[in-house]
């Protein structure tokens, strides 16, 4: 309220003035029910995850093999053409050290998050995850990474199924 | 392929589905609070009254939409009023057929503005406009202050 105006106009209910019914009222609850999808290439994305597998979309237009896949090229304006898979091996391409868990509260123990570009995709094509079995000290860009899968029965199509990315190993990739 | 054709159901694909929660309340106003409160309590119909205008309102409103004045006399609605439009209904309110039509009807009263939308408690081979007809009330213990205390209007004369 200001100086000039020590109330509003009007009559103020209470929530207790509802609830007690001091006033008649209609009350209703929408049926809003929704559904949200993936989408055709994310969709099917999950789905690669499940299997183990990640996949991309390619583009006869512009050559570029695309990760995650998407069923329209942003650079040529159609729809892309084929499915492929790609490795699950890639380059960090930048990370975060960060003493703030995923609900923003303060950790001690640092978590490694970043963006790793994957082999057989397009170059800097990939995606962000979580990094491990490193230290903050010893993550680099640059640095080789393979996925760390979760054992198949514990997959559930989410891009958790993939724990983190970890260090490529002497004779990996 | 994508993009040429819409995607029309998203359950053939990977989703998620939920309930957006949007209760509301929704309080019947300072003249419609008058409106509900004398049929819940008294079982009488009320028209908000403007003087200067000579006209009644139904619903009562607040204030009159002629001359803006605040409306803060309240008249009885004729016991009698006509029906003005009708409507047979062959499914609900959600799409699902009925197993028995449902007669709707606009009814108005004479020298009143506006009117009350409600069942018509007759056979739809007996729904006309022009049917004479009142409002048939539910018992005073059963009323809880909505246009459903209303059950409907029944013709006057069979």
């Amino acid at each position: 309220m200001t100086e000039r105006i020590s109330h509003w106009p009007g009559i103020e209910l209470s929530a207790a003035d509802l609830l007690e019914g001091k006033v008649t009222q209609t009350r209703f609850r929408p049926n809003a029910k929704y559904a949200w999808a993936a989408g055709e290439a994310m969709s099917r994305f999950l789905e690669e995850l499940q299997n183990g597998r990640l996949i991309a979309r390619t583009c006869h237009g512009c050559d570029r093999i695309l990760f995650p896949p998407r069923m329209f090229c942003e650079e040529c304006f159609r729809p892309t053409d084929a499915w492929t898979y790609i490795r699950d091996t890639g380059t960090i391409e930048t990370f975060s050290i960060s003493y703030l868990d995923t609900d923003a509260r303060r950790i001690s123990e640092p978590i490694l998050v970043g963006v790793v570009s994957l082999d057989g995709a397009s170059p800097k094509m990939g995606m962000m995850h979580y990094f491990g079995d490193m230290t903050k000290d010893e993550i680099r860009i640059g640095m080789r990474v393979k996925a760390s899968w979760k054992p198949r029965e514990e997959r559930q199509g989410s891009v958790l199924d993939i724990r983190y990315f970890r260090p490529l190993r002497e004779g990996e990739g | 392929m994508t993009f040429l054709e819409r995607t029309t159901d998203p359950r053939r694909f990977r989703h998620w589905e939920g309930n957006m929660e949007a209760d509301y309340i929704y309080t019947s106003g300072v003249a419609g609070e008058r409106f509900f409160v004398a049929l819940r309590d008294e079982g009488r119909l009320l028209a908000a009254r403007c003087t200067a205008c000579r006209f009644d309102y139904l619903p009562p409103r607040l204030f009159c939409e002629d001359c803006f004045a605040e409306l803060k006399e309240f008249v009885e609605v004729p016991r009698e009023g006509r029906v003005t439009a009708v409507t047979v209904a062959h499914v609900d309110r959600t799409g699902a057929p009925l197993d028995r039509p449902e007669v709707w009807a606009f009814v108005t009263f004479k020298g009143i503005r506006g009117g009350l939308v409600h069942r018509l408690l007759a056979p739809p081979d007996r729904a006309r406009a022009g049917l004479a007809v009142r409002a048939r009330l539910r018992p005073k213990a059963a009323r809880v202050g909505a246009v459903t205390d209303i059950e409907g209007f029944e013709p006057t004369r069979s």
